[in-house]
């Protein structure tokens, strides 16, 4: 019953762990939704490895980008451009 | 005698259901188009040939008779090295990587709103708990889990046959070209699938069973989906079941990947703890080591793969090389221990085996392919040795603690 106690609440912390990241500004999916298509937003898909393979849904149009790499694809964007990185 | 027959395939096909190896299909059927059929079938022949050479009745009856021919070819310490490295980095990544992908798929099939690392955690904390739980259980819930997956893919395969004219045709329509890399990753389709619960005979069915279930859904596949888009996809299954049903095909799917993950998991675990029980020198899980294994082993193996998980190695493109290196390290424990069992053969005998002989130089072959095809090699040669290196001083270490103990006289 301990085992599985334990068990339980390593997974319910493991769960949320999400939940911890920094404060970044966010775009709603409407507001991206009324921007799509536009000039002046990019979206870049920063998801790799499994997150980016075993998903179905990739935003059409969306330019793939390693997160960890953003030093060198940062120079290929203008500062005024917005930029939308999503990673889930 | 029925319900001892759907367990040892249920054990058997456990990794056959899973994701991975409906990736590893789908993307073989993309680059080969029809060949991919007669091509499997030649492998699921082969390890029905090499099944039946390692359970040969002409070989010494043992306990544990795998264990047994590889320890009398390398010896104690390098036999139990291989075994580790070929069952534990398979249990840890393979789970994993499946958690991940079931997570995505529960996430986007199923409840949009629910976390998909929440789901993939949650469902490694309940087979972790099925796992604490006696065997018999642990066995009913596998048959539940592979029949669900088998029963799923059938259901699609049957309908996508039924729906469409000149299946056939279409199929033949598609590019077909032979891949020797596409065609040794096939090999890793049957990883498992004539191992299954000491208790019970392992299977030559599942590699049948499995050649039969997979025959039509890379068929319907191919009559759906082209061959191009196949073959790049990573997720091949959804797209072809979203083809063939429509939104209640990617349903199905979607339960025929958490089952199928399910059924790896817990065939893996299963194969893993009685690996260890072998090891520990015990044939019994009521031993007092069987016990320990049994209430230790599970929690440590999902607290790995948990970590794993959240320190972001999902996200890392690390992971399948680490994976596809994992499933290198079964292949080669397998065809070392086809290897040892032609050897033993020949000794009890006097004559060689042809046929397993040949199936160990193939598979030996496949082995080679999976590595110098592979982009990242020199990782996976890097990964491969240091997980030798790493079971092998566990063994050192296990057999100096207990050099007393001598389970094979």
């Amino acid at each position: 019953m301990k085992n599985m106690l334990f068990l339980l609440s390593f997974t319910l912390i493991m769960a949320f762990q999400p939940a911890f990241a920094a404060n970044v500004p966010l775009m709603s999916k409407e507001e991206l939704k009324n921007q799509l298509n536009t000039v002046t937003v990019t979206i870049l898909d920063v998801r790799s490895g499994r997150d980016w393979s075993s998903s179905e849904f990739k935003i059409q149009g969306a330019i793939r980008a390693v997160a960890s790499q953003i030093g060198e694809w940062s120079k290929n964007y203008k500062k005024d451009q917005t930029l939308v990185l999503y990673c889930a | 005698m029925k319900h001892s027959f759907f367990l040892s395939l249920a054990l058997g096909a456990g990794w056959l259901l899973s994701p991975e190896s409906l990736v590893i299909a789908g993307n073989g059927a993309g680059r080969m188009g029809w060949l991919t059929i007669p091509l499997l079938a030649s492998i699921a022949l082969l390890y029905t040939v090499c099944a039946k050479l390692i359970n040969s009745p002409q070989l010494p009856d043992q306990v544990d008779k795998k264990h047994f021919m590889l320890q009398s070819m390398t010896g104690i310490i390098p036999a139990t090295s291989l075994r580790i490295a070929a069952v534990i980095p398979l249990v840890i990544l393979g789970a994993t990587a499946l958690l991940v992908t079931s997570g995505y798929t529960f996430n986007e099939v199923f409840l949009y709103w629910f976390p998909n690392f929440g789901f993939s955690f949650l469902l490694l904390a309940l087979l972790t708990i099925l796992q604490l739980f006696p065997e018999k259980y642990i066995f009913k819930a596998q048959i539940c889990f592979v029949s669900l997956a088998a029963g799923g893919l059938l259901i699609l395969a049957l309908y996508g046959i039924t729906t469409t004219e000149l299946v056939v045709t279409q199929v033949f329509k598609q590019p077909s070209s032979f891949s020797s890399s596409a065609f040794a990753s096939m090999f890793l389709l049957f990883a498992w699938s004539t191992f299954s619960s000491e208790k019970q005979q392992p299977s030559v069915l599942v590699p049948v069973a499995g050649l039969i279930l997979f025959s039509c859904w890379i068929l319907v596949s191919l009559s759906y989906v082209d061959a191009e888009r196949l073959a790049s996809s990573t997720i091949p299954y959804m797209t072809a079941a979203r083809r063939i049903m429509g939104e209640p095909g990617r349903q199905i799917m979607g339960i025929i990947v958490i089952s199928g993950t399910c059924a790896a998991i817990t065939g893996l675990l299963l194969v893993c703890r009685r690996m260890l029980w072998s090891v520990a020198g015990t044939t019994s899980h009521d031993s007092s080591s069987g016990k320990a294994l049994r209430w230790f082993f599970p929690p440590l193996i999902a607290i790995i793969t948990g970590s794993l998980m959240a320190t972001g190695l999902a996200g890392d493109e690390q992971l399948e090389v680490l994976l596809r290196g994992a499933l290198i390290l079964w292949l080669i424990y397998y065809d070392l221990l086809c290897l040892a069992a032609v050897l033993q053969t020949q000794k009890a005998t006097q004559t060689i085996p042809i046929a397993g002989a040949t199936c160990t130089v193939i598979l030996l072959a496949a082995v080679f392919i999976l590595i110098s095809s592979n982009t990242h090699r020199m990782e996976m040669l890097r990964f491969l040795l240091s997980m030798f290196a790493i079971s092998g001083l566990l063994s050192t270490i296990w057999f100096f603690i207990n050099k007393d103990r001598n389970q094979y006289p």
